[in-house]
């Protein structure tokens, strides 16, 4: 009588055993890494926009402060994207016929406003305030890394809840002098972790609470 | 024979055939799939869109905040409105304002919902069709030319009660280039019988505005000063400031006569049910007590024992007794009430009345319906009013104003009157308008528009201007031209101080010395036979012009906490002689008219004594208030004695029942009602009687203590001091984007509302107590939540993470106070009801406040968004929140300041006070939850004359 069986179906059935064993954990394994990656995250994809606004040129090369055209920062939970008329305080003396500029000048000329694509985006149930992290010493480029030589805009920085308690927990290892928050070029020294001490009690940085639920979410 | 196919590919074709798929489609599918979840794993596209020229001043994500006045019955309450982004989202009590002082009332809070209905008329509509602005000036240019032709014989402008000085300004300029055309003003919620009364005792009609602060004793005769009303918030403030003392003779004593519940009846130490006719008995009877001759005034024993005490302890405290007299009553009453009052040198103001139209309400109305009967009207101009609707029913407005060859209406929504009248216009809101208003009281405001008009809308002023002759133009320079005298050639800045204060400096009505009262004749009444109807403005929707705000819908009535619609109040007494439930529906017949309404039986209502209140029964509010309730308006007459009570009215069963939302009943609470809401008389206090359950006494626990080291928030809330006015209740539906869930969802007790205003009574008295989130250090709905979306935070806050929430609802049923809400449908995401989804409507969320999706649990907050804005502010200053800085909603909102706020930590809050008081106490307490909101006991003052019998 022929086998019901072929030989190989020994290692088909000890295959789906070791997989029923081994599939689950390598499956959330594969997803947890999966939500951690750059794809999900967003970390390091540059985004088109409608004008390509090099950060490089005009933060790197031509020095401009952050709060030049992202104004509300210090005073705002937003830090706010410049209206046209900022942008056209340069552009309408300098390269004023370019085509790479044309959104700009449509913009001005018609009253419609440039429609950016957000680069660093939060979930709606996340309330993050800019303005309180400049007031506590903060830096931009802590957060959105190295601005200053993007040539276009990328989200730097994963931006998961666990990246942001990362710094709630030990806020002293990222607080830098207030003269330096807008620097794009700081780097923590060697002796971060003294200086973030006292730079902490200088910002009456109380890090017992800032793992509150209700910080971030309500 | 052809060869069968083998069975498996027979059933396979025949699959295909059906419209299943094959291992090849089945693998596309799940690939896709995938590919479709991982994609749809990342975050999604999101745009950011600056300005093109960004105004000064506004740096997007921080609110501003501007002082305007908002109408109710034509007067001002002073509000200051916060816009983020340009659009209002809340609106406050201006501090200011005289008739605000800082809190507002149900229909302040509501005004932003109103501004963004979609029902609203947005275009200028001929009949049925859209029309534009220019067409309907092209044909009103023909019709005024006609008019001006016979000196305005044929015009007619009807309004609502006018108490802006630019629109009086107006009317008056229009009214002197036409001399035969008449300005006709009608407000339902009419104050005819106050100004006849007044004209009665002292020659010419004045507005008696009663200090309660200054008052020690005050009888309330068939009155509501702290009902709804323009005056409600100012009255409420002094009335309850006055019963702040703990002594009996400083502790202001009110009594109350009435036919039905009011607001002020619940507040009352003392109070009577009176049928309406014998109230002048009453009054009588106390003006007897004081030197007035008195016929003989039947009444029962109780009302007489009543009146003899009342009248005695006003005599006593001669020039801190008051009395004041209701709509309801006559101008002789009204007479009687000036005589006693003058006779116990009453702490009263009087001025002129701040509406100067001297004509009554109901005579102004009867004579244009007189005109439009006999033919005399050509041109009838409507500016807001809705007589189709709110005229008596004997006049018959709805169909006589088909009569008028050329009708025009200027108004906010689509309504009876606009779809009968020939030219129907849009409206401003007054959140989009620039206007002025005065207050009750007298007090002028500018009125600012926080947003461009939303619609192709006129205000008042444009539209008068039309009439004239002349151009639109804007209402503001019309409004300019008033004030500029004022100003005194400084109007640039004159004009931005006004704006700034909300206030027109020095602008209240001066108090006239009124010459010596007249004592009046005054009938006294019979025994009362047959039944009669008392009708009242509805607490939430007050004349019906706001029936389509669905804030105001669903806000419960104080008492019965009825929503979505009204009810036929039976007292007891009669209810079970007719034999009558909760729920029948009753066919109403007075004055030849009929119509059915559902019968809610009260205790403590006057026998023989119906009573209904108006705004409901509309047709063509729109979609939130189209048919909710029974319309009251047709049952009154323009020639009754008076438009506030019907005689003569029969009942007969309808055969059906109607079931009456009720939220009274969705949530209660373990225990008896004198343990949830304590009463204590001013005696018992003095004698060291406590509340059950101070705050401080506490189970023993297990539990490591509570920390130290930050604010501890706690919120303490004095029964005493609520009046029921449910202005905290739409404060927070407004702050914190609580949803509307309409009346199917409410009848299965599905009520969204954070915060509630339960009524407990106990020996027949009613009370109100506002119940919050107690934010109970030992919460019980903090260890049931299985993905700790249900935690404490450091502050003592229970929070509410709504991104966790997975929607198990245990928390829900643990909490014993029954303060959770669950979002069983998308109520603010997806399934709003009727035409709460659409666009213009969201416009009203407030930014900081998680908009909640389906399948979430949601709570009140402590206004969680303000603590983090303040203690933000304060970090940025390197300081602590400093006591006061931080105020909820419901604390802003309420007129008596009956809530307040403040860190526990503090040894200087101002809530440590009440917190420690002998008749503090926390509600359910002995479940040792240890609730952060505590309560203080209801106090009374009760006359020991009249003894505990007396109700």
């Amino acid at each position: 009588m022929p086998q019901l069986f072929r030989p190989y179906a020994d290692t088909v059935a000890r295959s789906v055993l070791v997989a029923l064993l081994v599939l689950p954990f390598a499956g959330i394994a594969l997803a947890y890494w999966t939500m951690r990656s750059n794809y999900i995250t967003g970390e390091t994809v540059t985004l088109e926009q409608p004008v390509p606004f090099s950060h490089a040129h005009h933060v790197g090369g031509l020095g401009l402060d952050c709060r030049y055209c992202h104004s509300g920062v210090e005073t705002s939970a937003v830090a706010g994207v410049p209206p046209t008329h900022t942008c056209m305080t340069c552009h309408s003396q300098l390269y004023t016929q370019t085509a790479m500029l044309a959104p700009v000048r449509e913009s001005l000329a018609n009253g419609t406003p440039i429609h950016w694509n957000k680069v660093n985006r939060l979930p709606d149930y996340v309330y993050f305030d800019h303005s309180i992290h400049i007031a506590k010493g903060v830096g931009c480029s802590t957060c959105h890394g190295p601005v200053d030589r993007m040539r276009l805009m990328r989200q730097a920085a994963p931006l998961t809840m666990g990246w942001c308690l990362a710094c709630h927990r030990d806020p002293a290892a990222h607080l830098r002098p207030p003269e330096k928050i807008f620097d794009t070029e700081w780097q923590p020294p060697a002796d971060q972790a003294e200086q973030g001490k006292k730079l902490a009690a200088f910002y009456h940085v109380d890090n017992k609470h800032l793992t509150d639920c209700s910080v971030c979410h309500r | 024979m052809t060869p069968r196919a083998p069975s498996s590919e027979r059933a396979h074709r025949a699959g295909a055939a059906a419209g299943d798929v094959d291992r090849r489609g089945a693998l596309r599918l799940m690939a896709s799939g995938v590919a479709l979840a991982l994609a749809s794993c990342g975050r999604p596209p999101e745009e950011v869109v600056p300005y093109v020229d960004m105004p000064e001043r506004l740096t997007p994500g921080v609110p501003l905040r501007f002082a305007t006045a908002l109408p109710l019955g034509g007067y001002a309450r002073g509000v200051i409105v916060t816009s983020t982004e340009g659009r209002p989202i809340k609106v406050e009590g201006n501090p200011r304002h005289p008739a605000s002082l800082g809190a507002t009332d149900v229909f302040c809070e509501a005004a932003v919902l109103s501004l963004c209905d979609p029902d609203r008329l947005k275009v200028v509509r001929r009949g049925d069709e859209i029309a534009t602005w220019s067409a309907f000036e092209a044909a009103l240019l023909g019709q005024m030319e006609q008019e001006r032709a016979r000196h305005g014989a044929g015009l007619r402008i009807l309004t609502n009660r006018v108490t802006s000085p630019t629109l009086l300004r107006q009317i008056d300029a229009l009214l002197k280039a036409l001399p035969e055309a008449k300005w006709h003003r009608y407000e339902p919620i009419d104050d005819d019988a106050p100004l006849a009364g007044a004209a009665q005792a002292f020659g010419r009609p004045l507005t008696a505005l009663p200090r309660f602060a200054d008052a020690r004793v005050v009888l309330a005769l068939d009155a509501d000063p702290i009902g709804a009303g323009p005056g409600q918030i100012r009255f409420g403030h002094d009335l309850v400031r006055a019963r702040q003392s703990h002594s009996a003779q400083e502790f202001l004593r009110l009594y109350a006569v009435e036919p039905a519940w009011t607001l002020t009846g619940a507040a009352a130490d003392h109070r009577v049910a009176l049928h309406h006719a014998l109230v002048r008995n009453l009054a009588l009877a106390v003006a007897h007590e004081l030197g007035a001759p008195s016929p003989d005034t039947p009444l029962p024993p109780d009302a007489a024992r009543f009146a003899r005490a009342a009248a005695a302890d006003l005599k006593a405290r001669a020039g801190q007794g008051l009395v004041v007299a209701g709509r309801r009553q006559p101008a002789e009453v009204h007479a009687l009430c000036h005589w006693i009052n003058a006779q116990l040198r009453a702490p009263i103001d009087y001025i002129a009345p701040v509406d100067p139209s001297s004509m009554s309400h109901n005579d102004s109305l009867r004579a244009l319906a007189d005109d439009i009967a006999s033919h005399k009207v050509q041109t009838l101009v409507i500016i807001g009013a809705n007589p189709a609707y709110d005229a008596p029913g004997d006049l018959h407005f709805a169909d006589a104003l088909a009569a008028v060859p050329f009708s025009v209406r200027l108004g906010s929504h689509d309504d009876e009157t606009a779809t009968r009248c020939t030219w129907r216009l849009p409206q401003s809101h007054p959140l989009e308008s620039w206007s002025d208003l005065r207050a009750h009281e007298g007090t002028a405001s500018i009125v600012q528009p926080l947003i461009r008009p939303l619609y192709d809308s006129r205000t008042a002023h444009q539209m008068l201007a039309l009439v004239g002759g002349a151009a639109a133009g804007a209402s503001l320079d019309q409004v300019r031209a008033t004030w500029t005298p004022q100003a005194g050639g400084d109007l640039g800045g004159w004009w931005r101080r006004t704006l700034q204060d909300g206030v027109v400096a020095n602008s209240a009505g001066k108090p006239v010395t009124p010459p010596s009262a007249k004592l009046p004749q005054v009938q006294p009444a019979g025994t009362p036979n047959g039944l009669s109807l008392a009708l009242a403005p509805d607490p939430s929707l007050w004349d019906g012009g706001e029936a389509n705000n669905a804030w105001l819908q669903e806000c419960p009535r104080p008492f019965e906490k009825q929503v979505w619609g009204n009810a036929l109040h039976v007292s007891e007494i009669d209810a079970r002689r007719l034999k009558l439930e909760d729920g029948d529906v009753v066919r109403v017949q007075a004055n030849g008219r009929t119509i059915e309404a559902p019968v809610l039986v009260r205790a403590g209502q006057a026998a023989d004594t119906l009573a209904a209140t108006l705004g409901h029964g509309r047709t063509h509010a729109g979609a939130i208030g189209n048919g909710i309730g029974f319309d009251v308006y047709a049952l009154r007459r323009s020639d009754a004695p008076s438009r506030w009570a019907v005689d003569g009215v029969t009942l007969a069963p309808a055969g059906r029942r109607q079931n009456l939302l009720l939220a009274q009943h969705h949530f209660r609470l373990d225990g008896e009602a004198e343990d949830l809401q304590p009463r204590l008389t001013l005696a018992e206090l003095a004698q060291g009687k406590h509340a059950p359950n101070a705050p401080s006494a506490n189970p023993p626990t297990l539990l490591p203590p509570e920390s130290r080291d930050t604010y501890a928030w706690a919120m303490v809330i004095d029964t005493t001091a609520c009046i029921g006015c449910n202005a905290c209740v739409v404060a927070c539906q407004a702050e914190n984007n609580v949803p509307v869930v309409g009346p199917a969802e409410i009848a299965m007790g599905r009520d969204m509302h954070w915060l509630r205003v339960d009524t407990y009574e106990v020996h027949g008295r009613p009370g109100f107590s506002p119940i919050p989130c107690m934010h109970c250090e030992h919460a019980p709905c903090e260890p049931v939540c299985p993905v700790a979306a249900s935690i404490h935070d450091s502050e003592g806050l229970n929070v509410q993470v709504y991104n966790r929430c997975v929607g198990t609802r245990f928390c829900e049923s643990n909490c014993p106070y029954k303060v959770r809400r669950f979002n069983f449908f998308g109520y603010a995401d997806g399934a709003e009801y009727a035409n709460l989804g659409a666009e213009c409507v969201r416009a009203v969320f407030n930014p900081d406040v998680t908009v909640r999706g389906r399948g979430v649990m949601e709570k009140c907050t402590y206004c969680v968004q303000r603590i983090s804005r303040a203690r933000r502010a304060a970090e940025k200053e390197n300081r602590a929140i400093r006591d006061g800085e931080v105020v909820t909603a419901c604390e802003a909102a309420c007129p008596t300041r009956a809530i307040s706020f403040g860190d526990r930590n503090d040894p200087k809050a101002a809530i440590q006070a009440q917190r420690a008081a002998p008749h503090a106490y926390a509600l359910l307490g002995d479940l040792g939850t240890r609730p952060r909101t505590t309560y203080v006991a209801r106090l009374r003052n009760p006359n020991p004359d009249l003894g505990e019998a007396q109700a």
